[in-house]
């Protein structure tokens, strides 16, 4: 009756340490990162701190989508004139464009389809005289739903961009 | 052109085989539990029939009709335990398995699973799953955290604390790091979380959207999703930062980068020719490769990345779209997806085990997504543990 051929001793689940569960630590910059270049087609991003607490939102109506969709119909596109119309008149500001999806797709491609979106509007005031380094764009795909909903009219409500008008 | 020779070869190989091997046989295995400490007893034995269960190779049976017979016994000591374990072929009455595990009664369950994994390899030769983890999004009030907990849905540890967005996880393939996407800083970012020390770094926050980062098989390198050139692109970039390279050009948007088991090569998404579609580039760049055609919608791609010495061969999971979302599985000969779990809900984000045998995935019932493990060669769908809140888009690590 020799049970023990063998002792594993089972310290900190053998050999792989185990993940601290102390809370963690803040977030570090990369040295030496290329940060807050500002490419004329792509997205830019403020040099500075966008201070997003004190943004202004809802003073603009959202822009809607078609499903799957990051194209810009003639009767969305009506409402970006009066953004534009802002910005030019307030020439310290910065505006933050969020791209947002319905929860009907897979979430890192709503990522993307958001940010589209997004970028979509900020080509239409691009067009309209807003320079392309007072415009940032955020894509929350589908995690940030403007109606919690789970019907068409919530979708319709969802696939949008919001504007924010953030700065001094 | 090599490359893409052997991944196709790869991929096809792997599609035979979950035509083929569906359904395997399982082997019968009496667990006739432990003698000892009646209350530890239970324990162990709870723990040892579910990842038995889980690992897919037994059939837990009675005694008379069974092929292997567990025995042994528990004892408690002042906050430690000693398991003793037989095991034995029925037939023959040899030993399959004779070995003594010792721990804190902290850790019972991991030393099951330890347990479970030497008999998942003193019988079919092949490594067991019982000791892995899966980190996954858990969304409560609004707010999205990444947690880890051990693959069969216990010991669930929160990881971040942002009350932001938190998406994504990766990891890499020694299990020490985590890539996700962030929103604490008010955009979407790469950040690394060293799981050893809980030191986090921001590893991308270039202009716009950074997203989907996922480690190369030596985890040299990241994979990741940038629009700071237009439109979402893929590129590559060192782990530690830099060194970044763009790998595709197109008016789409591409996302979800997944590497190939030799890390030659990527498969991601792209809708650069209407729907979203799985592509397969060097990690070099150059010219992509579409491998999947219908239906009209194929994301989320995860390529297996099978140990040495498995049975199973690579094979690249995707999230389609047809009544309902449904998981499937990329066949490179017919160049078919071939669905595995296709029901009434919404399923999505597979995501495999280090045995490349199962994947981890989101069942959406009524809106409200729940976490599954999918064994490929039975098609069992078993639901984890339901946790307070919402558990999403979960990612399988060593």
């Amino acid at each position: 009756m020799v049970l023990v051929t063998a002792v594993a001793l089972i310290i900190c689940q053998g050999c792989r340490p185990k993940p601290k569960p102390q809370p963690l630590g803040e977030l570090g910059s990369v040295p030496g990162m290329e940060t807050g270049s500002d490419v004329a087609m792509g997205s830019s991003r403020p040099l500075g701190e966008l201070d997003m607490a004190n943004a202004q939102r809802g003073m603009f109506a959202p822009v809607l989508f078609a499903f799957d969709s990051a194209k810009i119909s003639q009767r969305e596109a009506a409402k970006l004139p009066a953004v534009a119309r802002h910005m030019k008149a307030n020439t310290s500001k910065t505006l933050v464009i969020e791209g947002h999806c319905d929860e009907r797709g897979t979430a890192e491609y709503n990522r993307t389809l958001g940010e589209r979106r997004a970028q979509a509007a900020r080509e239409e005031l691009v067009k309209l005289g807003v320079p392309a380094s007072r415009i940032t764009t955020i894509s929350y795909g589908k995690d940030k739903p403007a109606n919690p909903g789970h019907d068409e009219a919530a979708w319709a409500e969802n696939r949008r961009c919001e504007f924010a008008i953030a700065g001094p | 052109m090599a490359f893409l020779f052997c991944a196709a070869t790869v991929l096809r190989v792997a599609s035979a085989q979950v035509d083929v091997v569906k359904g395997a046989g399982k082997r019968a295995f009496a667990v006739s539990g432990f003698s000892g400490d009646e209350v530890l007893a239970g324990q162990v034995t709870g723990v040892l029939k579910n990842d038995l269960r889980l690992s897919g190779y037994f059939q837990l049976s009675p005694l008379a009709s069974a092929e292997f017979v567990q025995s042994g016994t528990v004892r408690g000591d002042g906050g430690g335990v000693t398991i003793e374990c037989i095991v034995t072929e029925a037939a023959t009455k040899r030993s399959v398995l004779t070995k003594v595990y010792q721990g804190s009664a902290q850790e019972l369950r991991h030393v099951v699973h330890k347990l479970s994994d030497d008999i998942v390899q003193a019988i079919t030769k092949q490594r067991g799953i019982a000791q892995t983890k899966i980190a996954f999004e858990w969304t409560r009030n609004g707010v999205k955290e990444l947690a880890v907990m051990d693959y069969d849905g216990y010991n669930v540890r929160q990881l971040t604390h942002d009350k932001s967005i938190s998406v994504r996880p990766r990891w890499s393939s020694d299990g020490r790091r985590l890539v996700y996407t962030s929103y604490k800083g008010g955009f979407p970012d790469v950040v690394e979380v060293d799981l050893y020390t809980g030191q986090r770094r921001r590893i991308a926050n270039f202009p716009g959207l950074n997203s989907g980062a996922a480690f190369s098989p030596d985890g040299q390198m990241l994979a990741l999703t940038l629009s700071k050139d237009g439109n979402p692109e893929l590129y590559t970039m060192s782990a530690t930062g830099g060194n970044l390279r763009r790998l595709t050009h197109t008016h789409g948007a591409e996302s979800s980068p997944t590497w190939s088991p030799d890390g030659q090569s990527i498969a991601y998404v792209s809708d650069n020719l209407g729907t979203p579609q799985v592509y397969l580039i060097s990690r070099d760049g150059g010219e992509p490769t579409r491998l999947t055609v219908s239906p009209s919608y194929n994301t989320e791609p995860d390529w297996s990345h099978p140990t040495a010495g498995s049975e199973m061969k690579p094979m690249l999971a995707v999230t389609s779209r047809a009544r309902k979302f449904q998981i499937g599985i990329y066949s490179a000969s017919t160049r078919e997806v071939i669905p595995v779990v296709a029901d009434g809900a919404d399923n999505e984000g597979p995501s495999w085990a280090p045995d490349g045998r199962h994947l981890v995935f989101t069942k959406a019932v009524n809106w409200r997504p729940r976490l599954y493990l999918l064994d490929v060669m039975t098609h069992e769908q078993i639901q984890l543990p339901v946790i307070e809140g919402d558990a999403s888009e979960p990612a399988w690590g060593p």
